[in-house]
């Protein structure tokens, strides 16, 4: 059976953008080989995480359905090998 | 070139915070952003100091810088931000300089770029005690020691050193600057010498506390803005194309919507820049001259005018676009500001030196901006765009040239392309300045690849590359029409 696709979702907002969210869009070139082909990139419009102070720091980045604050590529890398690794595969 | 990193953050949430002051009406809380940013009991802004009144201090003075004041300008120290903040706004023409050291922040650096590390062995022979021509090395309990009083850094105790034991520490601002203009004074401080800065920013894109700032501007042009029946006008340079994830069209929309009467492109003033170029390099070659270069880069016209005299004869008198697109304001609009938006240090530097530009802001500082106002680049819709001016590429390495060439008629071209001003590079054109070679134009930007790497964009260079080619309309390679 196929394992699901890993989806990432990049916040497009241009509060994320500025304060480092531009470095994602170096996203698909900067994926490992061995999880290209495993996940979906998409971008998300601003869902107001960098509103309240609760969710932590922007950029803000789903992988599947984590929150990353602070995201950076290596970080978001890191969750993504996880899902692939021990996430819901149904 | 642009980096993201704690540093940079650090500077854009202060820019985001001033802004939002200014608009709210709350600049007199101005203050409380270093209290905001490092409250007691939190996590510490402004990264790891030693404790949370060195973090205020810091932040305060990174605040001072971004209203415009050279820091080490200070008389007073109790004197408040607001107060500097009205100072600012009473408009008082700016000193020389751009570039300002935040000294709180500074100081952390090594005291000799030679360092014995724990790996010496205290030998028998020790070489680099013999080898020091200037006696700067003594043994201590076992161990190397350099006297960074005596040490000139000439490196021969790490040539010398069998186990590897003395490893060179960069100072990373003295180490980006090409033209040896940043310097320790005798605090140990780092101090930038304004007669030979030529404003390419590398030593703020370098150092990693974060203490060389700019000047900014922003809080006049907010003012400005929030004036009744004042026009405001942004020219947005063309490095623009990759700054945000949105076509020209939507960053244009959006700063109509932060309060800017109207925009304008800077690739409208680059066609005249690249005409009138072509036509000067059609007459002084005609005259006999061997050589041109290109003028739009103000890191490099300041270079030959403070460093290599020899070469500015031969620097075009051709107008940049941004001087260009300031006239086409003033006959549309002959009574407003005018505000350059770029990613560049020097081009403020350039435009007190000229008449017709009244501001100079970043890309961060219009970002920053965007988020204070809460101004979502997301929300506008994307309009394809039916004309795109080649001249956009004048953002780009070889851009300036392609477009010059378009509408050259003279003889055959042999061009050169210089793209960073890098120390190596700047010795190249020292010899080029003899005119010793066969170019007869040369092209030459301050940041590699031009200015899309400009020290204060949003996007780092690649980003900044691969959303110029996806949006700008003008991908790289294609030659100008």
């Amino acid at each position: 059976m196929m394992n699901k696709m890993v989806e990432v979702s990049i916040c497009y907002g241009t509060l994320c953008f500025v304060m480092g969210g531009a470095a994602f869009e170096m996203m698909g070139d900067k994926l490992p080989d061995d999880l290209k082909d495993k996940v979906t990139i998409q971008g998300m419009n601003c869902p107001g995480y960098c509103n309240t102070q609760e969710q932590g720091r922007p950029p803000f980045v789903m992988v599947n359905n984590t929150l990353i604050a602070e995201a950076n590529l290596n970080k978001v890398i890191e969750f993504i090998r996880k899902e692939v690794e021990h996430g819901s595969n149904e | 070139m642009a980096q993201t990193n704690n540093a940079t953050l650090i500077r854009r949430e202060i820019i985001t915070r001033l802004c939002k002051l200014y608009v709210e009406n709350r600049l007199e809380d101005v203050d409380r952003i270093a209290l905001e940013m490092a409250p007691r009991n939190g996590t510490q802004a402004g990264g790891n100091r030693c404790c949370i009144h060195k973090s205020r201090a810091i932040i305060k003075y990174r605040v001072m810088a971004l209203l415009g004041f050279n820091v080490s300008d200070e008389t007073d120290e109790l004197e408040s931000l607001y107060s500097y903040a009205l100072r600012a706004l009473s408009n008082k023409e700016p000193e020389k300089g751009v570039l300002t050291v935040v000294d709180e922040a500074c100081t952390s650096c090594v005291k000799s770029n030679y360092v014995v590390s724990n790996l010496c062995r205290g030998c028998l022979a020790s070489h680099c005690m013999v080898t020091c021509p200037k006696n700067a090395i003594t043994m201590e309990h076992g161990q190397a020691k350099i006297d960074p009083l005596k040490c000139v850094g000439c490196g021969l105790c790490k040539e010398a050193c069998p186990y590897h034991a003395i490893i060179y520490v960069p100072i990373p601002c003295e180490e980006s600057c090409p033209v040896k203009a940043i310097y320790r004074n005798a605090e140990g401080v780092e101090e930038i010498d304004y007669d030979k800065c030529i404003h390419c920013g590398r030593c703020m894109v370098a150092c990693p506390f974060g203490a060389v700032m700019y000047r900014s501007q922003i809080i006049n042009v907010l003012h400005d803005i929030s004036r009744p029946n004042r026009q405001v006008i942004a020219m947005l340079a063309p490095a623009i194309c990759g700054q945000f994830k949105a076509s020209y069209g939507q960053v244009a929309t959006a700063v109509k919507k932060l309060g800017f009467t109207d925009v304008f492109e800077v690739a409208d003033g680059a066609v005249l820049t690249a005409k009138e170029e072509a036509r000067e390099l059609e007459e002084v070659l005609g005259q006999g001259q061997q050589f041109l270069t290109t003028s739009c880069c103000p890191a490099f016209v300041e270079l030959t005018e403070k460093q290599l005299p020899a070469l500015k004869p031969f620097v075009s008198h051709t107008p940049s676009p941004m001087r260009y697109s300031a006239e086409l304001v003033k006959q549309q609009y002959p009574d407003a500001s005018v505000v350059f938006i770029g990613p560049c240090v020097a081009k403020q530097a350039e435009a007190r030196k000229y008449p017709g530009i009244d501001y100079v802001m970043t890309f961060e500082e219009l970002g920053a901006m965007m988020i204070a106002m809460n101004v979502d680049l997301q929300t506008f819709e994307a309009v394809a765009e039916e004309e795109v001016l080649p001249e956009r590429r004048f953002a780009v390495s070889n851009g300036v040239l392609d477009s010059v060439a378009a509408y050259y008629k003279g003889p055959t071209l042999n061009p050169l392309v210089i793209s960073g001003l890098h120390k190596k590079n700047i010795a190249s054109l020292r010899r080029i300045a003899t005119g010793k070679h066969d170019w007869n134009m040369i092209e030459v930007m301050a940041c590699e690849g031009g200015c899309l790497s400009g020290p204060a964009g949003i996007s780092s260079p690649e980003v900044a590359r691969k959303l110029f080619n996806a949006q700008s309309g003008v991908a790289e390679g294609q030659p100008a029409s």
